[in-house]
């Protein structure tokens, strides 16, 4: 399934933000094929993480490199173009717009719209809201949807833009069992066509049932690396999340 | 209800074209009905209110960035038209098109780094534009005739103020024209991502310095050849009548407003409405006629913020309420 190519790497990404260091010199590698989970207690630096990759914001200093190539600094835009596509956790619909509009705005701008007309970016949105089972709401304007519905749209916008690495930033926030069951499903088949997931995601029944390797991200830096079954035992981790005096009795594994 | 996608009219959509064209077809044939010169001049200052609107639609309506600059196109227009006539001895045409050429260049310049500048930032550094290019034409004699300014040579056909009505109507028609064509477009689409969200529209590829630039030059090109077409007409030009804040900034977005912004129409019904509406009233009310224009906009506001289009169709348009809302959180 995952090669050992790595599609997606970053050396020592920092970011500040005034006095506050986001990111403290994080190296990660996304391999081509794998699914990563990248989690970590809020505020560890996640979603920076998302936004310096994908150019929203500049990193401070650190190095990413898409296919061996560098995009430290590029335009958010010109990023998005060479193939990835990025969710928003807190959704970021075009209110104003249908879903299918939504949609086709993505299929436009993303990794193939230069070579799209306006009529096959509506068809392709169409295909990719079939797929997502959202076709009963197309002509919806998208500040009717639920919040499920959102994050559902952001996840639409994203895969009409015909990524090779998708950056999921929490889509299953708010989603009750059943629809975890349905979204862990949805993303095992985008991930079965050939996309390379990076996941941020709270719902541990998911990130650990998808995940081939699992990032640990706490205050900026990263703190552990490994496959699901590691992390869960990892001490580091369990510090991270449940305070030391939870963590204490593994040392001495 | 949103269209299903592109190039599929709605009946409703159809209605409206109908209309749109047998409008096009009075407008052209109305002078020859030999109607008064009030008349005449009446309707051809809709056209121009028009244009102006339809100019603000692009960057105010359709991007979300509200110039108040507007005024600095229209002034540098007429004086671009009327130098090339005086100093150069241009034609009228070839100089109003260089008027609207030289505005679209200008205001992609200017666009670069003022549109860096989000909602009231914006709206005030493009202000402040507009009064420094009135202060440099005011001051720069040799070129401009200082505050006295220029005179533009005497319109010779017989029948100038139908010349002059033409003028307007072909500029408006060629603004309607260039914003249904590219409303639903890519670059349509890509105007309306940014005005929605901008950040959100950077992440799914739009190059947004690219469109807001493309917006604002357009911008400048109408407005410009408004101010180069009104030159002719008046063929007196001087900086206190033609940078005047109120007739070519407020107005204009006071009229995308009522009509509703982001649209294709909504400027030009705005202009209908707002135009023939002062000008009644000022003949009626002399001296009260922006009391009435005031109390008439705060009822839009109050009862179809909106603006006409949307009240009266009942589709989504950006209009005032989308405008006032707080600047739009871009942060995750």
């Amino acid at each position: 399934m995952s090669n050992d190519t790595s599609i997606l790497e970053t050396t020592n990404l920092t970011k500040h933000f005034g006095g506050v260091t986001a990111l403290d010199r994080v190296n990660l590698t996304l391999k081509e094929g794998e699914i990563l989970g990248l989690i970590g207690p809020n505020g560890a630096g996640k979603t920076t993480f998302i936004n310096v990759v994908t150019g929203l914001d500049k990193p401070s200093s650190g190095m990413i490199a898409y296919r061996s190539r560098a995009i430290t600094g590029a335009p958010a835009y010109r990023i998005a173009r060479a193939g990835l596509a990025r969710t928003f956790q807190v959704t970021k619909p075009f209110r104003h717009l249908s879903v299918l509009e939504n949609v086709a705005v993505g299929a436009m701008f993303g990794a193939q719209g230069a070579s799209r007309s306006t009529r096959a970016a509506f068809e392709k949105a169409e295909q990719v809201l079939v797929f997502l089972e959202m076709k009963e709401k197309t002509k919806w304007s998208a500040e009717r949807l639920t919040i499920a519905d959102l994050k559902r749209l952001e996840l639409a916008k994203a895969l009409a833009m015909d990524p090779q690495v998708l950056l999921l930033d929490e889509v299953m926030a708010g989603l009750h069992g059943s629809e975890v069951l349905e979204a862990m499903d949805l993303l095992r088949q985008i991930h079965a066509s050939g996309v390379t997931l990076l996941v941020v995601e709270h719902v541990m029944k998911a990130i650990m049932g998808l995940s081939h390797r699992i990032v640990v991200l706490e205050f900026g830096q990263k703190i552990a690396e490994g496959t699901p079954a590691e992390i869960v035992e990892n001490p580091k981790v369990i510090a991270a999340y449940l305070g030391n005096r939870y963590a204490k009795p593994k040392e001495t594994v | 209800m949103t269209r299903p996608s592109a190039g599929d009219a709605t009946r409703g959509e159809k209605i409206v074209y109908f209309i749109a064209i047998a409008g096009l077809l009075g407008a052209i044939a109305f002078p020859f009905t030999a109607p008064s010169g009030f008349w005449l001049r009446t309707f051809t200052f809709v056209f121009m209110a028009a244009i102006l609107a339809q100019g603000w639609n692009f960057i105010g309506g359709y991007t979300g960035y509200a110039s108040f600059g507007n005024v600095a196109f229209f002034g540098l227009g007429a004086y671009v038209t009327g130098i090339l006539m005086t100093k150069a001895h241009f034609d009228f045409l070839p100089s109003m098109a260089a008027g609207g050429i030289f505005c679209a260049i200008f205001a992609g310049l200017i666009g670069l780094p003022l549109l860096r500048l989000k909602g009231h930032y914006f709206a005030v550094a493009t202000l402040g534009v507009a009064v420094a290019v009135r202060e440099i034409v005011s001051g720069w004699d040799s070129l401009t005739g200082g505050g006295i300014g220029l005179n533009l040579p005497i319109n010779p056909d017989p029948n100038s103020f139908r010349q002059i009505y033409f003028f307007m109507l072909a500029a408006l028609t060629l603004s309607i024209l260039v914003t249904y064509l590219l409303a639903r477009s890519k670059i349509g689409y890509a105007w309306i991502a940014i005005r929605e969200n901008e950040y959100a529209a950077r992440a799914v590829g739009i190059n947004t310095t690219l469109y807001k630039t493309l917006a604002f030059a357009l911008t400048g090109l109408f407005i410009g050849l408004a101010g180069g077409i009104y030159a002719y007409y008046n063929t007196t030009i001087a900086p206190d009548s033609l940078f005047d804040i109120t007739a070519y900034t407020a107005n204009p977005i006071l009229i995308v407003i009522i009509g509703g912004g982001g649209t294709v129409l909504g400027p030009v019904i705005g202009a209908f409405v707002f135009q023939i509406l002062s000008t009644y009233l000022s003949f009626q009310f002399p001296g009260l006629q922006f009391t009435f224009l005031g109390l008439a906009m705060i009822l839009v506001i109050i009862f179809m913020p909106q603006g006409a289009l949307e009240y009266l169709t009942g589709r989504r348009v950006f209009g005032l309420a989308a405008l006032l809302q707080a600047p739009r959180e871009n942060r995750a």
